[in-house]
């Protein structure tokens, strides 16, 4: 495969993963603002997900509406859902031949709905709620085509490498910057709604509630978040799979390249393994998810060099 | 036959050949089923099928990108649901007449990059073919395969008021527009179901397997499976549609100039587990841009070195390289002459009558005469610096004169030919716009084929006759009837 075709292929999925994430944290978000007493903040999602090239972020205050639209349409924001689903449909065009029609329609869909001036209108002035549902199904529908149609080739690996390092990546981001809040504010770590909101914006609120028993506990949302195994949005989850579709291009690999990858996932990925809740703390959680944020970049790095002829 | 009030409405233009009416305002033949069936349709029907047509350009993404302060517009191609309809005897003459032409042409590239026969003969002036820019002295002496040059051809043609075909332009270099027949055809099938088999329309859909074996045939490895690849200028290009296209229905890798790279005079392209060489390039690269080390060297569409490989046979480029030289629309006018010297036939399809305006005489007739002439670039396309006489101003007429005073050579001269007209769809009523027909033929080792069909452009502006999608064109479905 040609090293430019699997760089768009693994580009196109990560934006896609991202305005998945994206959508959700605002959906969920916007309704706990709905819910809130006091003055409502944004500033942790626009934190995670407001492109760094620009201030008009930081600007918007609490006002949801200007958050929306700055997050959702934003054309000043880098890394608006518009724009970067503007992106991966670019990646996917200088692909088309690689990724099935289906897909190609899909995402091209996925595009002029985030682009079509109703929904800009709709966001503004109707239930936002609405608007993020219809895009988060666009989402959706991407990926049951993706599975339906897409060969279990070379392609598709570069595709899952690309949307489990994203997804990693998001829920180590989300974690730092949640737990974080908590330092500033003690009284967090014992309100239930600050946890049930982040489980839902990551959508383990129903998994957690079969696991656990006894209530909303930060270590609780911790293990689940980084460790549990069957948390399709976990750490680890994401992880394993990174590892499981890089496995899969073996044959398609050059032995050094293939090696030099193979140790600096399995690295990342024992090193998740064998931790727990009690030794993450230990060790300090900010610490620790600072060096898994370096490992996946890392990954990403031997990527790029190695099979998307960037050095 | 009941005729409902479309037809009722519709005027053909006086003087011009109708595709549809004949001269004693009878509907043709060919035409009758496909307007008993739109008949039945009302009006709201038929704007449903046009807005559907629409989604589904706009839906797979067949549009191209107009970039407009700092944002990306996506537009589709116009297209008319009325399909243009040639009848099986007309589709054999143009056939022949293709061939013959194309035989000839391509006799003449060989020829030109050879031994030039043809000059020393005098049968086409030298001065001619020297001052042509497509003429690449880089070509001269190179042997390619097959001795086939012209691969991939869209000879334009266009009916005169009684009927006759002429031939309007020779596009041997990359003619575009083949997604378009390919994807026009898909959409008939949508809006008017059942409706093709009861007309008995021959399919179009072998193209992209006679072209795949046609380039399969070219590979100078005697390997089981060469790399075939499609060289496309990258998304921003306005025929990149039409490339993707191309690689996904023969399955060939789409690259870009930035994936290859040349060593050692042989082509290889970059991958996820290294160099894999290449043997076959479709290129949709103009050859200006191909070689940075040979022609523009600004360029970065193309692969620098590459020149060097093609000239050692270690890869095979379609179309092949200088063809322009064929193309050019003062050589145009000798092909006629081409096709009585190296085939000792009569031509079978007519040349517009062309003067040069490089010939005094010519010239001084053109001038004399402008009111009832088309003056264009003799290196221009895409319907770009052209003089329409009847439809200029006074002003327009000087400026453009002073122009051609400069460089005479570069601007031919044709009496207004009035093009064909076929009905189209607009707003609830049929009114006759002018057509023309682009086939695509597709010469290989196995001899000439053309698919049947092709792209019918259509000037959709009323009294417009410029079909080209630049100055308001669209285009409509192409049926050949068995």
């Amino acid at each position: 495969m040609l090293s430019r075709v699997a760089a768009s292929l693994y580009w196109q999925s990560r934006y896609i993963e991202r305005s998945d994430g994206m959508l959700r944290m605002l959906k969920i978000n916007y309704a706990s603002s709905q819910d809130a007493i006091q003055e409502f903040t944004w500033e942790p999602v626009i934190r995670i997900f407001a492109g760094l090239d620009d201030d008009e972020g930081e600007n918007l205050g609490n006002d949801s509406r200007a958050v929306l639209k700055y997050m959702v349409m934003g054309r000043n924001n880098s890394n608006s859902v518009l724009n970067i689903i503007t992106l991966a449909r670019e990646n996917a065009r200088s692909v088309q031949e690689h990724i099935t029609k289906d897909l190609w329609q899909c995402l091209n869909e996925y595009y002029h709905t985030v682009k079509d001036s109703k929904l800009e209108r709709a966001l503004q002035r109707e239930d936002p709620i609405s608007v993020l549902d219809v895009l988060i199904k666009q989402v959706m529908l991407y990926y049951g085509t993706v599975e339906i149609t897409m060969e279990r080739g070379e392609g598709r690996s570069f595709m899952n490498i690309g949307k489990y390092l994203e997804r990693a990546i998001q829920s180590v981001d989300i974690l730092d910057t949640k737990f974080g809040s908590i330092s500033d504010n003690p009284d967090l770590l014992t309100d239930t709604t600050y946890w049930k909101h982040l489980l839902l914006s990551l959508g383990g609120y129903e998994l957690y509630l079969k696991t656990y028993r006894e209530g909303f506990e930060a270590e609780n949302v911790l293990e689940q978040v980084v460790l549990n195994n069957d948390f399709p949005r976990s750490v680890i989850y994401s992880v394993n799979n990174i590892q499981r579709y890089f496995e899969r291009l073996q044959n398609d690999s050059n032995m050094d390249d293939f090696r030099d990858m193979t140790f600096k996932i399995g690295r990342l990925q024992s090193r998740i393994k064998y931790s727990s809740v009690k030794t993450i703390r230990q060790e300090g959680l900010h610490a620790f998810l600072t060096q898994i944020r370096g490992e996946l970049y890392g990954i990403a790095d031997v990527l790029n060099q190695h099979y998307f002829a960037n050095s | 036959m009941q005729e409902s009030a479309y037809f009722d409405k519709y005027n053909p233009i006086g003087g011009v050949w109708d595709e549809m009416y004949g001269a004693d305002s009878n509907v043709r033949d060919h035409y009758r089923k496909v307007i008993e069936y739109i008949s039945r349709e009302s009006a709201d029907d038929l704007n449903k099928k046009e807005e559907l047509a629409k989604r589904l350009f706009m839906s797979q993404g067949i549009t191209f990108t107009v970039y407009n302060s700092g944002e990306g517009i996506e537009k589709i191609f116009p297209f008319d649901i009325i399909p243009r309809i040639i009848t099986a005897a007309e589709w054999a003459f143009v056939e022949k007449g293709i061939k013959q032409r194309l035989t000839a042409l391509n006799h003449f590239l060989k020829d030109i990059y050879h031994n030039q026969f043809i000059i020393k003969d005098g049968v086409v002036p030298i001065d001619i073919i020297y001052s042509c820019p497509h003429f690449l002295r880089e070509m001269y002496q190179l042997q390619v395969p097959y001795d086939i040059y012209v691969h991939i051809s869209g000879i334009d043609l266009i009916r005169d008021h009684d009927g006759t075909f002429y031939v309007l332009e020779d596009n041997l270099r990359t003619p575009s527009g083949v997604s378009y027949m390919l994807e026009n055809r898909e959409i008939t099938k949508r809006l008017f179901p059942d409706l093709l088999p009861q007309c008995g329309v021959r399919s179009v859909t072998e193209y992209p397997s006679i072209l795949y074996k046609n380039l399969l045939a070219l590979s100078p490895r005697q390997i089981a499976n060469p790399n075939i690849v499609l060289l496309s200028p990258g998304i921003y290009n306005s025929a990149y549609f039409e490339h993707t296209t191309l690689a996904r229905l023969m399955g060939v890798e789409l690259v870009e100039g930035r994936d290859l790279v040349v060593n050692n005079h042989k082509v290889y392209m970059k991958t996820t587990i290294g160099l894999q060489q290449v043997d076959v390039i479709y290129r949709r690269v103009d050859d200006e841009y191909l070689d940075p080390l040979v022609f523009n060297p600004s360029s970065m569409l193309g692969v620098a070195g590459i020149m060097g490989a093609y000239r050692k046979g270690n890869v095979a480029i379609v179309n092949a390289i200088g063809n322009g030289v064929a193309d050019d629309k003062a050589v145009y006018t000798y092909v006629p002459d081409m096709i009585r010297y190296y085939l000792n036939e009569e031509p079978i399809l007519k040349n517009v009558p062309t003067y040069q305006l490089g010939n005094d005489d010519e010239r001084e007739h053109v001038f004399k005469n402008l009111n009832n002439m088309v003056v264009k670039r003799t290196n221009g396309s895409g319907g770009y610096g052209m003089l329409m006489g009847h439809a200029a101003s006074d002003e327009e007429i000087a400026d453009y004169k002073k122009e051609i005073i400069k460089e005479p050579r570069n601007f031919i001269a044709q009496p207004t030919i009035s093009l064909s007209a076929a009905p189209c769809y607009m707003q609830g009523e049929l009114k006759p716009r002018r057509i023309d027909l682009r086939p695509y033929a597709l010469f290989g080792p196995d001899g000439i084929e053309i698919v049947p069909g092709g792209l019918t452009r259509v000037a959709l502006k009323e009294g417009s006759l410029v079909v080209n999608s630049s100055q308001g064109g669209g285009s409509k479905d192409t049926w050949v009837l068995a």
